[in-house]
C-alpha cells in the first residue's frame, strides 16, 4: 500500500514537473523560410498568412518569405538547393522542375505525411486530377504526391469586345466570310483555330485602314500568341497545337518505351506545327524578331493593338486595370481555341500553367508539421475563397464549383471547363535541356529560317539521342 | 612582359576651345545621352503613357512648343511606387523594401570598394618598389581572375560561404566585390606609382625617412588623384554587378540590381514606370560621385603616359 | 617557385580525393602558398609584407574557387547530384569536338570583334571632342560617362524598347519614312547589329575615358613645335598624340577584350540567343545552372580562360614589341 501510494505521488509529481515543462513549449517559435517569385499570387499569400494564420499547434508560426524576381527565379532556387545551402523550408516551384529536384534530393515526398492526416488527404481527393497530376506527382500521373497547388494557371483567350462586336466590323467580317464574328463570351468560347485565324486576317489594318468605323491611330492586329525564345515561350502553346493536332510531345508516362523520333516529329505533328507556324503571319511584326513572348503579348494587347490574345490568366489583372490597360473596359474572356475534329467537337487540349509549393527534405520534422498545417489551411475552403476573390485561382473542385466563384473575376467561367483540358509538359530531370534546344529550334521556325518538319526532325532526333542516353528510352 | 608607363611631368595644360566646341559637344553628347534619358522621362510616366504612339517625350508644360500628341502628364507616383505600393488589386500598400536595397547597394559597394583601395594600393605600392620574384607572373594571374565568367567560380564560392556561414551576410559579398575589384585598382595603381618619380623617395630614403613616412608623406600624395580615377572606375564596375548579388545575397542584403528585375517579369509585361523610376534614382549616388571626382578623374589618370 | 608547386599539388589533389576533401586541402594549400609567398617576400623585401593583404583576399575569394573548377573540369560532377567521378580529359575531350561549342565561340569572336572595334572608334572620337577645355565641359562630359553607370536590367528592357516593330523609337523614326514596321532583330545580321550597339554604346565611355586622361596628358608645346614645322595633320596625331595615348589605349582594350568575352546580360534580355547570337558565356550559363553540369561548364570556362589569356598576352607581345621598335 505504502509502495503504491508513493509511486503514485512520484508519478503525480512527476506529471506535474513534466507539464510544467511542456507548457512553455506549447507556444513555440516556428519560422519557415520559403522562396517564392515576387507577384501577386504570392504576395496575396503573404498578406492572407499574415492577416489571418493562426496555427492550429498553439505555436507562434511565421513565414518568413524571399520575394525573388520571376526572371531570375530558377537561377537563385537552383543554385540555393544545389549548393546545399539549405536555406529554404519550402519553395514555390514551376512543375517542369519537379524532376530535376526530386532526383537531386531536394523535394520531399508527401505520401507518409498524406496518408497520415486524413484531412489533407479528403482536400487532395477534392482537387481536379490536372492540376494534382501536374504540380505535384513525379513520374509523371504516378502516385508519387510532392507538391501543392500554389497559383494554378491555363491558358484562355483574352478578346477586345469593343472592336469585335462594332457594327461596322460585325457586318465587314459577315460580308466577307459569310460568318457571325464572335463576340459575346459565350461566342467566343465556340471558337477553333480556323475561326481565329480568319479573325487575323480580318483584322490587319494598317494605320489610317478604318476600325471602328474611324481611321486606325496605328497598326492594328486581330490575333496574338506566344512564340518567343525565352524561357518556355513558345512550346507552352506549341505543345496545345501537337496534341490537338493528334501529334505529340515525348510522353514520359510511357517510359521506357515512348519514343521520341517518329513521335516528335510524326506526320499529326509536323502538320499541327505548320498549323500554328501559319496563323504567325497575321500576327504584329515583332513576331519576326523570335522575341514575342507572354510579356509582349501582354504589352501589345494592353496597349490595343490586338484583338484576341492567348494568354495565361496570371496576367488577366492587370488587363482589367485601367491604370495598366488602355483597354480594361473592353475585354472579355473565353476559353482558349482549339482544333474542331471530325466530329464537330472542338479538341482543346492544352499545356497546363502555374506553380505548386514544395517542401524540402532537411526540414526538420516540428516544422513539417507546421507546413502542413499552412498547407491545409492554405488549401481550405474559406482561404482558397479568399485567395479568389483577391484575383488567384483555385485547383479544388468543391471551391471552384461553388457558384461565388466565377463572380470573383471576368475569366473564372473559363476556369472550371478549361481544367479539363490540360496536360502537362516533361517532369523529367533533363526538362531543361530538352526545353532549350527545343525552343532553339523552334525559334529558327518562328523567325523563318527553316520548315516545321527540319525542325521537328532536329528536335526528335536531339531527344532520341539524350533519353536514349538517359535510359528513359530503350 | 609588361608595357610600363612612365612620368611625365611637364606642364599639362589643356587646349581652350571656346563656345563653337560647347555647342558641337553638346549635340553630340545630348544624342550620346538620349536613351538615359529617355529612361529619366519615362519614370515621370503614367504606366499607359509609357508605351504611347506616337512616343510622348515632352511633359505637358511644354505644350505650347510641341504638338500636344507627344506631351504627357507627369506624375511622380512611380517614385512613391518604388518604396511602397499594392501588390494586388485592392490591397493595402505594402511596403516594398527598396529603401533596404539602396541602402544595401550604397553600403556594399562603398565598402567593398574603399576596402579594395586600401588593399590594393598597398599592393600596387609593394608590386611597384619592392618587385618580387617572378612580379610581372603575380600580375598577370591576377588580371585573369577577371577573366572568366562569374557563372564559372559560382558554385564553389556558393559551397564555400556555405561552409563559413558567409551567405547572405553583409561581410560575404563585401569581401567578394574587394576581390573583384582588386586586378582593376592593382594594375590602375601600379601604374601611378610606376610613374612617380624616384628621385623624391630616394632623397627621403636618404635623409633617414621610414618607408612607412615616405609612403604616406610622399607617394600617396602625388597619387590621391589616380585613388578617386579608380574608386570612380571600381564604384562602376561595381555598383550594377548582377549574378553575385542574386545569388550570395538573402532579403536583408539584396542589392537593388537585384530587386530591379521584379519590373520585368510576372503578371504583366514591363513595369515601364517602376522601373525608370529605379533606375534614375539609382544613377543618383553614381552620378554625383563621378561629378565631384571628375576633376581628379581626369587630372588622375593623365599619369598614364607611355614611355617612348 | 612555391606557387607553381602549390597549384600543381593542389591539381594532382582534385584528381584523386572526394569533393569535401579535395576543398580543405586545396584551401589548406592555398593557404600554404599565400603564407609561403609572404613569408618569402618578407624576408626579402619589405614590400611583400604590403602584397600579402591583396593576395590573401585574391586567394581566398578568387584564385581558390578557380583552382577548385578547375578541379572539377576533370570530374563528371553535377550541381544537383551527390555523385562524382573521375573522367580525366573526357570534358575537354567532348567540347572540342562538339560543333556547338565552336558555332557559339564563333558568334563571340565576331561580337567580341565588333563591339571592341565599335567601342574604341567611338570612345576614340568622344574623348578627342572632350580632349580641349570649353564651357560646359563637366556638365556635357558626365551626360556621356552615365550610359556605363546604368544597371543591365535598364539597358536590356529599354534597347528591347526602342528595337521594338510596334512601339519602339527606331521603328517611329523610320515610320516617318516607310509605312512598313520596322523590324531591326529580323536576321541575324541585325540582331548582332543590335547587340553591338547596345553594348558598345554602353562601354565606349569607359575607352573614352581612359584615352581623354592620355589626350590631355600630351604636353602643348609638343603640337606647338608641330604647328610651326607645319606637321599634316595626320603625321601630327601619329607622332605626337598616338604615343601618349598607347598605354592607355591598350589598357583599355585588354579590359574591354576581357569583358566583352563574358558578354551575356545584353544578350541574354535582347534575344535569349536567338538569330544565332548565343556567345559563349551564354552557353556556359545553360551548362552551368540550367543543366547543372557543373564539371563541363567549368571544362568549358577553362577553355574560354585560355583563349583569353592567349589573346592578351597577343595584346602585350605586340605592345612590347612596338615599344621597343619606336
Amino acid at each position: 500500500m505504502k509502495l503504491i501510494t508513493r509511486s503514485l505521488v512520484t508519478t503525480a509529481l512527476a506529471g506535474c514537473i513534466g507539464m510544467s515543462f511542456t507548457i512553455p513549449s506549447w507556444s513555440e517559435d516556428i519560422t519557415l523560410n520559403m522562396a517564392v517569385p515576387d507577384w501577386p499570387p504570392t504576395r496575396i499569400m503573404k498578406r492572407l498568412f499574415d492577416e489571418k494564420y493562426k496555427a492550429p499547434s498553439g505555436n507562434n508560426v511565421t513565414l518568413e518569405v524571399d520575394f525573388i524576381p520571376w526572371p531570375d527565379y530558377y537561377t537563385r532556387l537552383n543554385a540555393s538547393l544545389t549548393s546545399g545551402e539549405q536555406k529554404y523550408n519550402m519553395a514555390v516551384s514551376d512543375s517542369q522542375w519537379l524532376g530535376a529536384f526530386i532526383e537531386g534530393g531536394y523535394y520531399r515526398k508527401l505520401n507518409d505525411l498524406i496518408d497520415a492526416d486524413p484531412e489533407l488527404k479528403a482536400t487532395l481527393d477534392d482537387m481536379h486530377p490536372a492540376p494534382l497530376q501536374a504540380y505535384a506527382t513525379y513520374p509523371y500521373k504516378s502516385d508519387n504526391i510532392y507538391g501543392f497547388p500554389q497559383m494554378p494557371d491555363i491558358l484562355i483567350t483574352y478578346a477586345r469586345s469593343d472592336v469585335l462586336c462594332h457594327p461596322d466590323e460585325q457586318a465587314g467580317f459577315q460580308e466577307k466570310f459569310g460568318e457571325k464574328l464572335p463576340c459575346t463570351p459565350e461566342e467566343l468560347d465556340g471558337m477553333d483555330w480556323d475561326m481565329f485565324e480568319k479573325i487575323g486576317q480580318f483584322f490587319q489594318r494598317k494605320k489610317g485602314d478604318m476600325l471602328m468605323g474611324e481611321p486606325a491611330e496605328d497598326d492594328f492586329y486581330g490575333i496574338s500568341y506566344q512564340a518567343g525564345k525565352g524561357y518556355d515561350f513558345s512550346s507552352m502553346q506549341i505543345n496545345g497545337f501537337l496534341w490537338q493536332g493528334g501529334g505529340s510531345i515525348w510522353d514520359e508516362t510511357k517510359i521506357p518505351d515512348g519514343q521520341a523520333e517518329g513521335v516528335v516529329n510524326s506526320d499529326a505533328s509536323v502538320k499541327a506545327f505548320e498549323h500554328y507556324l501559319r496563323l504567325l503571319k497575321y500576327m504584329p511584326p515583332v513576331v519576326k524578331t523570335g522575341s514575342m513572348d507572354i510579356f509582349k503579348t501582354d504589352e501589345l494587347f494592353r496597349e490595343g493593338k490586338t484583338a484576341l490574345n492567348v494568354q495565361w490568366i496570371g496576367f488577366a489583372e492587370s488587363v482589367i486595370n485601367p491604370d495598366t490597360s488602355k483597354v480594361a473596359g473592353d475585354v472579355v474572356f473565353a476559353a482558349m481555341p482549339g482544333t474542331k475534329q471530325a466530329d464537330g467537337t472542338i479538341n482543346r487540349t492544352s499545356n497546363i500553367g502555374g506553380q505548386p509549393f514544395v517542401i524540402m527534405t532537411w526540414t526538420e520534422d516540428d516544422k513539417i508539421k507546421e507546413a502542413v498545417d499552412f498547407v491545409k489551411w492554405w488549401l481550405s475552403p474559406e482561404i482558397q475563397h479568399e485567395f479568389a476573390a483577391a484575383g488567384g485561382q483555385s485547383a479544388i473542385k468543391s471551391v471552384y464549383n461553388d457558384p461565388k466563384y466565377v463572380t470573383y473575376r471576368p475569366w473564372n467561367r473559363t476556369w472550371a471547363p478549361g481544367l479539363e483540358w490540360q496536360q502537362d509538359v516533361w517532369h523529367v530531370p533533363q526538362f531543361f535541356e530538352l526545353l532549350v534546344q527545343q525552343q532553339e529550334q523552334y525559334d529558327l521556325a518562328i523567325t523563318g529560317k527553316q520548315d516545321a518538319k527540319t525542325t521537328l526532325d532536329a528536335i526528335a532526333k536531339f531527344q532520341q539521342q539524350l533519353l536514349e542516353d538517359a535510359d528513359l528510352i530503350q | 612582359m609588361f608595357f610600363r608607363f612612365n612620368a611625365k611631368d611637364q606642364a599639362r595644360e589643356v587646349d581652350q576651345a571656346g563656345w563653337g566646341r560647347t555647342i558641337w559637344a553638346a549635340i553630340i553628347s545630348l544624342i550620346y545621352f538620349f536613351p538615359v534619358l529617355f529612361i529619366v522621362i519615362t519614370a515621370f510616366k503614367e504606366h499607359t503613357d509609357a508605351l504611347a504612339v506616337p512616343v510622348k517625350l515632352f511633359p505637358e508644360f511644354m505644350a505650347f512648343m510641341v504638338p500636344e500628341d507627344l506631351t504627357f502628364k507627369p506624375t511622380f507616383h512611380n517614385f512613391v511606387d518604388v518604396f511602397s505600393r499594392s501588390f494586388s488589386a485592392g490591397a493595402a500598400v505594402q511596403d516594398t523594401g527598396f529603401d533596404r536595397f539602396f541602402f544595401n547597394s550604397v553600403y556594399i559597394a562603398g565598402f567593398s570598394v574603399l576596402l579594395a583601395l586600401l588593399i590594393g594600393t598597398l599592393a600596387a605600392f609593394g608590386f611597384s618598389r619592392y618587385p618580387l620574384k617572378g612580379n610581372d607572373t603575380y600580375l598577370f594571374v591576377i588580371l585573369t581572375t577577371r577573366m572568366l565568367p562569374a557563372i564559372v567560380v559560382i558554385i564553389p564560392v556558393m559551397l564555400m560561404f556555405r561552409v563559413t556561414g558567409l551567405s547572405g551576410t553583409y561581410t560575404g559579398i563585401i569581401l567578394l566585390y574587394t576581390a573583384f575589384n582588386l586586378p582593376f585598382t592593382i594594375w590602375m595603381m601600379k601604374s601611378f606609382f610606376d610613374e612617380l618619380s624616384p628621385d623624391v623617395e630616394d632623397a627621403a630614403r636618404i635623409d633617414g625617412s621610414s618607408e612607412r613616412r615616405v609612403f604616406f608623406k610622399i607617394c600617396l600624395p602625388q597619387v590621391l588623384a589616380g585613388l578617386a580615377a579608380t574608386a570612380v572606375f571600381g564604384l562602376i564596375l561595381t555598383w550594377n554587378e548582377f549574378l553575385f548579388a542574386l545569388l550570395l545575397t538573402g532579403v536583408e542584403t539584396r542589392t537593388v540590381p537585384v530587386a530591379m528585375s521584379q519590373t520585368i517579369g510576372g503578371d504583366i509585361g514591363v513595369r515601364w514606370g517602376l522601373l525608370a523610376a529605379i533606375e534614375t534614382l539609382f544613377l543618383i549616388p553614381v552620378i554625383l560621385v563621378t561629378f565631384f571626382l571628375q576633376n581628379q578623374l581626369l587630372r588622375g589618370v593623365t599619369f598614364g603616359t607611355v614611355k617612348r | 617557385m612555391a606557387s607553381i608547386v602549390g597549384i600543381v599539388a593542389v591539381a594532382i589533389s582534385a584528381f584523386v580525393l572526394p569533393v569535401i576533401a579535395t576543398l580543405w586541402l586545396t584551401a589548406a594549400a592555398c593557404a600554404l602558398v599565400a603564407v609561403t609567398a609572404v613569408v618569402n617576400a618578407w624576408g626579402r623585401y619589405t614590400g611583400g609584407l604590403l602584397v600579402a593583404p591583396a593576395i590573401a583576399v585574391l586567394v581566398v575569394m578568387n584564385i581558390f574557387p578557380l583552382l577548385w573548377s578547375l578541379g572539377l573540369s576533370f570530374y563528371n560532377y553535377r550541381a544537383d547530384r551527390q555523385t562524382l567521378s573521375f573522367v580525366g580529359l573526357r570534358n575537354y575531350e567532348r567540347l572540342i569536338t562538339d560543333p556547338v561549342v565552336w558555332d557559339r565561340l564563333t558568334t563571340t569572336a565576331l561580337l567580341v570583334v565588333l563591339t571592341v572595334t565599335v567601342q574604341m572608334v567611338v570612345g576614340f572620337l568622344l574623348a578627342l571632342l572632350f580632349s580641349k577645355q570649353f564651357p560646359l565641359r563637366r556638365y556635357l562630359l558626365i551626360l556621356v560617362l552615365t550610359p556605363m553607370m546604368l544597371s543591365y536590367v535598364a539597358v536590356g528592357a529599354f534597347f528591347r524598347y526602342y528595337y521594338d516593330p510596334t512601339f519602339g523609337l527606331v521603328s517611329q523614326f523610320a515610320n516617318l519614312f516607310t509605312d512598313e514596321p520596322y523590324v531591326l532583330i529580323s536576321s541575324t545580321a541585325g540582331a548582332v547589329a543590335a547587340i553591338v550597339i547596345a553594348d558598345a554604346w554602353m562601354w565606349a565611355p569607359f575607352v573614352m575615358l581612359l584615352v581623354l586622361a592620355g589626350l590631355v596628358s600630351v604636353p602643348k608645346y609638343l603640337y606647338e613645335a608641330a604647328s610651326v614645322d607645319r606637321v599634316p595633320a595626320w603625321r601630327r596625331f601619329q607622332s605626337i598624340t598616338f604615343p601618349y595615348v598607347k598605354g592607355l589605349l591598350l589598357l583599355a582594350l585588354l579590359f574591354r577584350t576581357i569583358e566583352a568575352f563574358k558578354l551575356f546580360d545584353v544578350v541574354f534580355i535582347l534575344t535569349d540567343g536567338g538569330q544565332s547570337t548565343e556567345t559563349i558565356a551564354l552557353y556556359v550559363y545553360r551548362q552551368a545552372i540550367q543543366f547543372n553540369k557543373t564539371s563541363y561548364s567549368a571544362s568549358l570556362s577553362y577553355v574560354l580562360l585560355f583563349t583569353v589569356i592567349v589573346l592578351t598576352n597577343l595584346y602585350l607581345y605586340l605592345a612590347n614589341r612596338r615599344a621597343k621598335e619606336g
